[in-house]
């Protein structure tokens, strides 16, 4: 687990980012499928009423290649991009997986594997 | 604006407009038969023009290069942009003994493309320009070995390609209306922002089939689009529009995304970037194209356009479409390319919208993915020989009329 601090203003968000700060998608699809729906909805409620603050934060930053942004800045960014990656889970489809969906692991998202697909 | 939902749809059969197509079930030997798909490899996939998926923005620079593995072609494509931009196609197979030329699925080839088994070398417009030992051969000319062209030309960026080496009518053609319908639309500033590929047991029928109607979103995608699609005055709006060209169609769908229940998340997203949800600021409607939300209805939720025979764009919004790219590989198995086209984020703050936005895109296509190979396994099973077909459906029952019209053919597909 990386031991780089988030930015200043969100440092009581480190027990979230240790578990769900992750770099690539499917990393953080694997996080949800691998959680219960109470951790989900746990980390959905601490990190909701902060998310206003946290995205006024992200907008001063530039978008990407994110390891063009210092550390603790990539790190909440990838904190962030968690939360958008649960928020289905919670306001769609109140279970970690899609209802009876296809394997996600046989969809394979080609934009992380580099196939002209802006990060 | 006078709003036509309330004049024109309810009540509506738009299948009744279309005499010609009748109204019966349709039967399920298309999506089952060998010698059927076999029939679609012959008179459709090797004859008429067919999307890539590709976009021209994904071989940027001369020399850029990709690769598609055809095999309802039975062959390999090499997608270049020759010196001079043009971007071209070839059968990605060595002149000299056959073997595969390039083997990456993309790369550049400055200084041409170099076969690994002798060495012959190509430049980018398919010229042979290099044979090691070139004098060892007889009776010998490097004109007489160029790569083999496959017919490939541009629509708003997207590649198409027809097999047939002699096409008897242009992909401008062959677009017909859709050109007009679409002209104008944000193509060329949405930049591929998600793509996702599955291979899938199932015939491409039953893959082409889920993406052209929308009589499944009030179940599969209940909770996605149900309460959007609700129209309590008028249960049965559905459809705001609908067209049947020679080939192609569109269908055009109610929606009133002021019935979903705002979530804390999307109105986030919508305060910092775009939503999926969030209905397209109606004031500039008047300047869309023509295609796009034809009947400028405020309650308008998304367009479907099915390029035959593989290609589906769904227009969401000025700033969001999707595309569909669906290969058969056998009369069981098919490929799915799914990708999403947004703006591209001018912020941290934005890459977590765009994301949103994937990740919904993504658990909506989970769904979809869901029903294929199921349904496969359910029609296998033979319980069904036809199925019957609503008003909702109807781009099904065209599309089975052209697939149709096409294998009675003779071969000249026009
Ligand atoms: S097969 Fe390509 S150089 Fe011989
Ligand atoms: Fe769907």
């Amino acid at each position: 687990m990386s031991d780089t601090r988030l930015p200043e203003p969100f440092t009581d968000l480190e027990p979230l980012a240790a578990v769900w700060a992750l770099a690539t998608e499917t990393e953080r699809n694997q996080q949800r499928l691998s959680s219960t729906m109470a951790q989900i909805q746990a980390f959905y409620d601490t990190l909701l009423p902060r998310m206003e603050a946290v995205l006024t934060y992200l907008s001063t930053f530039p978008p990407e290649p994110p390891d063009t942004l210092p550390q603790e800045v990539r790190r909440l960014l990838y904190l962030a991009l968690a939360m958008a990656e649960i928020t289905t889970a919670v306001e769609l489809h109140q279970q970690p997986s899609v209802p009876a969906g296809f394997e996600p692991r046989r969809f394979i998202p080609d934009h992380e594997r580099g196939k002209g697909v802006g990060g | 604006m006078q709003d036509r939902v309330h004049t024109h749809t309810n009540g509506k059969r738009w299948t009744l407009d279309h005499p010609e197509l009748g109204t019966g079930p349709l039967p399920i030997t298309p999506y089952l038969s060998a010698e059927y798909f076999e029939q679609e490899r012959e008179k459709i996939f090797t004859r008429t023009w067919m999307s890539t998926g590709k976009k021209v923005e994904e071989i940027p620079q001369p020399g850029d290069y990709l690769v598609l593995d055809l095999a309802v072609g039975k062959t390999s494509v090499l997608l270049v942009r020759d010196k001079d931009g043009r971007v071209r196609g070839f059968h990605n197979v060595c002149k000299h003994r056959g073997n595969r030329l390039a083997w990456n699925d993309r790369g550049a080839c400055g200084a041409g493309l170099m076969c690994r088994f002798h060495g012959w070398t190509y430049a980018a417009d398919g010229r042979l320009v290099g044979v090691p030992e070139e004098d060892m051969f007889f009776d010998f000319d490097k004109r007489d070995y160029g790569l083999s062209p496959i017919a490939t030309d541009v629509w708003e960026g997207f590649i198409f390609i027809n097999l047939d080496p002699d096409p008897p009518e242009t992909l401008h053609q062959y677009l017909g209306e859709v050109v007009d319908l679409l002209r104008g639309y944000a193509f060329d500033r949405l930049p591929l922002s998600w793509s996702y590929t599955a291979e899938q047991k199932c015939n491409w029928r039953i893959l082409r089939d889920s993406q052209l109607e929308f009589y499944h979103g009030k179940a599969l995608h209940q909770q996605f689009a149900g309460k959007v699609m609700i129209n309590k005055q008028q249960p049965s709006c559905h459809v705001l529009d609908a067209k049947l060209f020679r080939r192609h169609s569109m269908m055009s769908f109610y929606g009133d995304r002021r019935n979903t229940q705002r979530t804390p998340m999307e109105l986030l997203m919508a305060q910092f970037g775009a939503s999926f949800k969030t209905f397209p600021s109606a004031r500039d409607m008047d300047r869309w194209p023509l295609g796009v939300n034809p009947t400028r209805s405020k309650q308008w939720f998304f367009d479907i356009y099915y390029i035959f025979p593989n290609f589906h764009l769904v227009i969401l919004s000025p700033f969001l479409f999707v595309a569909h790219t669906m290969l058969p590989e056998t009369v069981n198995r098919s490929t799915w390319n799914a990708r999403g086209y947004f703006p591209q984020p001018t912020t941290a703050a934005e890459t977590v919208t765009r994301e949103y936005n994937k990740c919904l895109a993504r658990d909506v296509w989970l769904e979809d993915g869901s029903t294929l190979e199921n349904t496969q396994r359910g029609i296998e099973s033979g319980v069904l020989s036809h199925y019957p077909v609503q008003d909702q459906e109807l781009l099904i029952r065209h599309a089975h009329k052209v697939a149709e019209e096409l294998l009675a053919s003779d071969g000249q597909a026009g």
